[in-house]
């Protein structure tokens, strides 16, 4: 077997895993653990620089408090949840009709349409930050939620159309013919037969493509500005006043913000590995 | 009336053309086999006459009118898959009515149906399972009863019994024998397998690289076979095939221990030629010395045994009962000549 279990390994080599697994641990949850320490302490321990020590009072109450009670962050939050559901919705929805017509249609240019939905996944969207930007605020767009979701409905529907394509195309053929030579119409055959056998496919994208939208924070500071329209990513900023930066307060923001999609990673675990693994398998 | 015709049928993939002009006529109610080895285009002519292909050229028809560029539905078509296609969503019973529900038949026009063809290959109590939840041979019903239920003018068979093993294979074929029977609709049906043809078809069709190398009924084609292809398709184990000369009015036969008269008008002297010789129509004689034993097969009620010619040819021998031949004697083997088949060697053509 490789690699190697540890267990079969030389003492030498156990004891040195032993050792360096709870460090690389450490390293890697660092920035989590400071973000959370953070967040229960007050600011004073910022301004006197006692960022790793023992905190000088326990805050978790205040911060979070004030983090719900006092800010915009709820507004953010319900302005982030207005914004990833319909795109969720609107790109499955999109991928699904996308995926149909390239897995089971042949036509002309059938995989050249197809490969400009990958190639679209490797332009880097920062070139695109300016036109984007250009674009939304002449069709009226700029600092809506409508605007975000449109982009990135746009965005995330090409990676979802390889998606979708190649789950369609892992399905049998012969239920599609079967239901044609029953004289099924194609968009029934799309609802009734397709649909339901894609629902696998659909629950591990729609939870991919929300942690993917809820997290994002480059379009949200292109796109948005202030709480009308911003999302929770980007809204965390606002606590900083003109002159003092309140970290205690958007580490305990950044918390709440991690929230929905760290529970939906593990209310959801199986469809979101499905989700990593299943376009790439085939 | 209901028959299907092909009239010069073509099928073409850009450049690779894989069906040559097919010219046929399938009788109201007959049941036609479509067999072949694979890659002989079998499958695509059923999914040309079912619509699922386009017709490059030629014409087809069925029940008198012209479907050439009509849509799979609009043919008055159904068809059975070799991989059953049912959707595995759906309930035997929603299965089944699935096409009919969602061309606004009525409820009780679909429920009748559906009772009909239940009755009829006894899937009563599985209407209310999932394919999941059944055999490969109750599933192969399923997708035949959803067939039936759309009442077609004309069924079509994709290697229907395929996936099943080879128990439920015979039983499944007996069942659509009976079921020709019981409905009398015109059924065409694509199988490898030569046993299914014989035992299922009025007429056969036997095909090679997208053409038709014979139409005949079973028995016709394994009496009088019109080439070597058709003669070593049809009939299991396949016929057996030896070198031979012409020589002063006999053909001269090494594998088969000397000259042999066929009763047929020989080609000129010193003509090479194949002759032919099923295993059945042979018996084992102990007393020879052409040929040798090399493995012998005893299926209880019948045995073969795989001989070997001193030129290297190969020969198998059916015997009733048993075979007393040891393994490496050597024998001969006896027959009658009008049991002899002569075929050009080079056209692979029959000569009568």
């Amino acid at each position: 077997m490789f690699p190697t279990p540890i267990q079969k390994r030389s003492e030498a080599v156990r004891v040195t895993y032993q050792v360096f697994l709870p460090i690389a641990l450490i390293l890697w949850l660092l920035p989590l653990i400071a973000v959370a320490s953070f967040s229960i302490r007050p600011l004073t321990d910022f301004t006197q620089g006692n960022f790793w020590g023992w905190p000088s009072s326990f805050n978790l109450f205040t911060n979070y408090g004030r983090v719900f009670f006092e800010s915009d962050m709820p507004r953010y939050m319900l302005n982030s949840l207005m914004i990833t559901i319909p795109t969720v919705v609107g790109a499955v929805a999109l991928s699904c009709m996308t995926g149909f017509a390239l897995g089971i249609y042949r036509f002309k240019g059938n995989l050249l349409i197809f490969f400009m939905f990958i190639a679209g996944n490797f332009v880097p969207f920062q070139i695109l930050m300016v036109p984007v930007r250009d674009l939304t605020v002449s069709l009226n767009l700029y600092d809506t939620k409508l605007g975000l979701v449109l982009f990135h409905i746009a965005f995330q529907t090409g990676f979802c159309t390889l998606f979708m394509r190649n789950f369609i195309k892992a399905l049998p053929v012969e239920l599609i013919e079967a239901a044609r030579v029953e004289g099924v119409a194609e968009w029934r055959i799309f609802w009734f037969v397709v649909l339901p056998l894609m629902r696998p496919a659909i629950a591990a994208l729609a939870v991919l493509i929300f942690t993917f939208i809820w997290n994002d924070y480059f379009w949200a500071i292109v796109l948005t500005q202030g709480p009308e329209a911003q999302p929770v990513t980007a809204g965390i900023t606002s606590f900083n006043s003109q002159f003092v930066a309140q970290y205690h307060l958007m580490s305990a923001g950044s918390i709440v913000a991690a929230i929905p999609p760290v529970a939906m990673f593990f209310a959801m675990q199986k469809h979101f590995i499905a989700g990593l693994t299943l376009g790439a398998v085939k | 009336m209901s028959g299907v015709r092909m009239e010069e049928v073509v099928k073409r993939y850009g450049d690779v053309q894989v069906i040559h002009g097919i010219d046929l006529e399938i009788a109201d109610g007959e049941f036609c086999v479509f067999v072949g080895p694979s890659g002989c285009g079998k499958s695509t002519l059923l999914r040309m006459v079912a619509g699922l292909e386009d017709t490059t050229e030629g014409a087809m028809h069925i029940g008198g009118r012209e479907v050439t560029r009509l849509d799979p539905a609009e043919r008055g078509v159904a068809m059975v898959f070799q991989t059953y296609a049912l959707y595995p969503h759906m309930t035997v019973r929603e299965n089944m009515t699935f096409g009919l529900r969602m061309n606004g038949h009525p409820k009780s026009e679909i429920a009748e149906k559906v009772a009909e063809a239940t009755r009829i290959l006894k899937l009563e109590d599985y209407l209310d399972r999932k394919p999941a939840a059944l055999s490969g041979g109750q599933r192969q019903r399923v997708s035949i009863g959803r067939a039936i239920v759309r009442g077609p003018e004309v069924f079509l068979f994709d290697e229907p019994l395929s996936n099943l093993d080879a128990e439920l294979r015979v039983e499944m074929r007996v069942e659509i024998a009976r079921l020709h029977k019981d409905i009398g609709a015109t059924m065409i049906y694509v199988t490898h397998d030569q046993v299914e043809a014989m035992t299922l078809a009025d007429k056969i069709v036997v095909l090679r690289a997208g053409r038709i190398e014979q139409v005949g009924a079973p028995l016709d084609l394994y009496r009088d076979p019109d080439n070597r292809f058709v003669a070593g398709f049809i009939g299991s184990p396949a016929m057996n095939f030896v070198t031979g000369v012409v020589q002063d009015g006999a053909v001269d036969v090494p594998a088969l221990g000397g000259t042999v008269s066929p009763q047929v008008e020989l080609p000129a002297e010193g003509t090479e030629v194949i002759i032919g010789l099923r295993p059945e129509h042979a018996k084992i004689d102990p007393n020879g010395t052409t040929l040798t034993v090399e493995i012998t097969e005893a299926l209880g009620g019948i045995s073969y045994a795989y001989l070997t010619s001193s030129a290297g040819e190969k020969l198998i021998i059916e015997e009733r009962g048993e075979i007393s031949s040891a393994l490496g004697d050597t024998v001969s083997r006896t027959f009658e000549p009008h049991h002899l088949y002569v075929f050009d060697k080079d056209s692979e053509t029959r000569i009568r």
